[in-house]
């Protein structure tokens, strides 16, 4: 046995990757539109206990359904916050992850007869094997063997979500409305239902994200499960610069970052030090990047002009 | 003059006054919505509202013992509400509060179990470790935030994460007891002169607070901190700098403040009040570090700070709140078939409407202001 099983932490990482990529990817949409969404935490943590509640009773498709669904609706009150009410958009987002805490806690106890976790073992998808990629030597062909169809479909949701915010005329709104509120306003389009659309398409994105948390990757929900993959994604957004190839690279760094410590066992390190790599990686690449990027202009502020609209 | 106000559209009133009045209507409202909100969801469940909220404060008022345990849960609140709240001022978020008092705790394990003093000596040198342990792991995402631009929510929860790996190792190893037969991981015990005495005997109250209420000196000393956090915001030299950063960067820097100075001071203030949050637990109720470290007290911290409108008076208010909702949940489990989670949805749908309705008064006293002045602005060029 080699110290690493390249393939199975790559594969491991592939699955972090999915869960980093798709919640960065909604909070993309949300900041590209202006309102900064640092509860992709709180939505994820919700579509965990909502994704698994629905496999159980319903199958891991109307699991990860729901709990996109379930991530949505409660996106709506960020987007009320923030949008309707200009609350200070840290402030509210800070407000979504307490209260999520607090939610998932209730609906556990109310799905799962406890407030901590569900019984192991819900209903997931048939693994599926990449027919070509298994022949890649040095055992990284294992990393394309036994993967979860989702992770494909995160691979390959990069190219719709490049179309929609760089060519069609939903992202170009969306876009503007980002850097230049003002300007969107003055050409007719009204500032407040994109930023609500940008908002919903993160919460629906974390939601679908912690569903899979739940149901693909640990096949069962526990308080703390996401033990701050929502962050990270916020990280791997600024390390990507708000750009959506950029971004899936950023993800990949840090969905290996998260899978290794699982997976890897350094002889006279112990395992505690091990799984503070991610956390550090984090650390370092924020404080290593954040300056030489550039957030969306208007992201972060209250557009006060027409009454909002 | 006198005779152009008449014609002005807002009679004269004191700004105070206003604010006053803005704040508890705020408060009222929120209050309203959540209670509304949250009756409906009871009633959901087929539980008398009225019932459930009465029940909620007969167990947390109805004796002395239940009130002090009220205030007993309150203490690390008050404690991690501050910390936030002292953050906030300077516009700075310290997500951190968790990370910071869980490293308190080991640190603060360290002074106990390492040294052998007199309790004089050995209680304030506990508390000076934890602080210290606290302000170390506020004080880095503090100084990459200035030096690096790293926004502290991200770096403040990662050092979280940091922090519970960091614990569970030194639990493991350096302060693992060497008392064997336990069936649980946990430090040595702490000797009486590194505990926190208990409140109920110094004032003749063991009759009424039994010894299982952990009310201890760190209650008033909280309320100390609340002073010493008012006169430092409002009656010092670096307590103006902070509302000045905190108000309006840009101007505090053209003002001649350094405002990445600023920043680290506070953080490292508030990092040392986060040291306080765990003390309560490991000082008083445990008497030694066990597995059960992560308490959440920094998380609820914000939420005290939200209600207590980050101020030094408002946040031991909301704490006592929130220590009356926890004690409530008691009641629930036994008075009620709801499940004692409930607590944590009403203090959820609680913060929400107050975050809401403070952000609605605030615009409502701009508004207010800025036509007082367009008016009293007319009221002059009509005099000249």
């Amino acid at each position: 046995m080699p110290l690493l099983d390249v393939g199975a932490v790559v594969a491991l990482g592939f699955q972090y990757f999915t869960i980093i990529y798709l919640t960065a990817i909604g909070g993309l949409f949300s900041e590209r539109s202006g309102i900064v969404n640092i509860g992709l935490e709180g939505l994820m943590v919700v579509g965990t206990v909502m994704g698994a509640w629905g496999s159980i009773n319903w199958g891991p498709v109307a699991g990860l359904l729901i709990g996109a669904a379930a991530g949505m609706l409660f996106s709506l009150v960020h987007a009320v916050a923030t949008v309707t009410f200009r609350v200070d958009h840290i402030v509210s987002g800070v407000v979504i992850n307490v209260v999520a805490l607090g939610l998932a806690r209730f609906l556990s106890q109310l799905f799962f007869g406890s407030a901590s976790q569900s019984d192991s073992g819900i209903p997931h998808f048939d693994k599926i094997d990449i027919p070509l990629l298994e022949s890649i030597p040095f055992g990284l062909g294992r990393a394309f063997q036994n993967l979860s169809p989702i992770t494909v479909v995160a691979f390959l949701l990069a190219i719709p979500v490049l179309f929609v915010l760089s060519r069609s005329r939903f992202g170009l709104r969306l876009r503007s409305a980002g850097e230049n509120p003002e300007a969107t306003r003055t050409l007719g389009v009204r500032v407040a239902p994109l930023r609500y659309a940008g908002v919903a398409i993160s919460g629906t994105l974390a939601g679908f994200a912690g569903a899979f948390l739940a149901i693909e990757v640990n096949e069962l929900y526990q308080e703390g499960q996401t033990q701050g993959l929502g962050f990270i994604a916020l990280a791997s957004l600024i390390l990507g610069n708000w750009s959506p190839l950029r971004v899936m690279l950023g993800a990949m760094l840090f969905g290996l970052a998260t899978g290794i410590p699982l997976r890897v066992d350094i002889p006279g390190i112990p395992e505690q030090f091990v799984r503070m790599i991610p956390y550090i990686v984090t650390i370092v690449a924020i404080a290593g990047f954040v300056g030489r990027v550039q957030p969306p202009a208007a992201a972060g502020k209250a557009y006060e002009g027409a009454g909002g609209t | 003059m006198a005779t152009a106000t008449a014609a002005a559209p807002v009679k004269p009133r004191p700004p105070w006054l206003d604010a006053a009045v803005g704040q508890g209507l705020a408060l009222l409202g929120a209050f309203l919505f959540a209670g509304i909100v949250g009756a409906i969801i009871i009633m959901l469940y087929g539980e008398r509202p009225l019932f459930v909220y009465r029940v909620i404060w007969e167990f947390s008022t109805a004796r002395a013992s239940d009130f002090a345990k009220v205030l007993e849960l309150a203490t690390p609140l008050i404690f991690s509400g501050l910390a936030v709240a002292v953050a906030f001022k300077a516009g700075m978020f310290n997500i951190g509060v968790e990370g910071q008092y869980i490293v308190g705790m080991a640190t603060a394990t360290v002074a106990a179990t390492f040294f052998e003093l007199p309790a004089v000596i050995h209680l304030p040198l506990v508390v000076l470790f934890a602080m210290a342990g606290s302000m170390v792991w506020a004080g880095v995402p503090a100084v990459l935030k200035v030096k690096t631009g790293a926004h502290e929510v991200v770096t403040t929860i990662m050092m979280n994460g940091i922090a519970v790996s960091l614990v569970a190792w030194a639990l493991l190893n350096p302060l693992r007891t060497t008392e064997t037969g336990l069936v649980d991981l946990r430090s040595d015990r702490f000797p009486d002169s590194a505990r926190m005495p208990f409140l109920a005997p110094t004032f003749g109250l063991e009759e009424q607070i039994p010894r299982s209420v952990n009310l201890t000196w760190l209650f008033p000393v909280a309320l100390l901190a609340c002073f010493a956090v008012w006169f430092l915001l409002y009656r010092t030299r670096l307590g103006y700098e902070v509302r000045a950063v905190g108000s309006s960067p840009g101007s505090a820097e053209a003002g001649g403040i350094s405002t990445g100075a600023v920043q680290i001071k506070i953080f490292l203030i508030s990092g040392a009040l986060a040291g306080f949050v765990g003390l309560n637990h490991v000082l008083a109720d445990a008497g030694f570090l066990g597995v059960n470290y992560e308490r959440e007290l920094g998380f609820t911290g914000i939420a005290v700070a939200f209600l207590g409108r980050n101020h030094p008076v408002g946040v031991p208010l909301a704490a006592i709140m929130l220590g009356l909702l926890f004690r409530g949940e008691d009641g629930i489990a036994i008075a009620t078939d709801l499940p004692r989670e409930i607590v944590i949805i009403l203090e959820g749908l609680l913060i929400l409407s107050v975050v809401v309705a403070y952000e609605l008064v605030r615009r409502w006293l701009v508004r207010r202001q800025q036509r007082t002045v367009r008016a009293e602005e007319g009221a002059d060029s009509a005099a000249a």
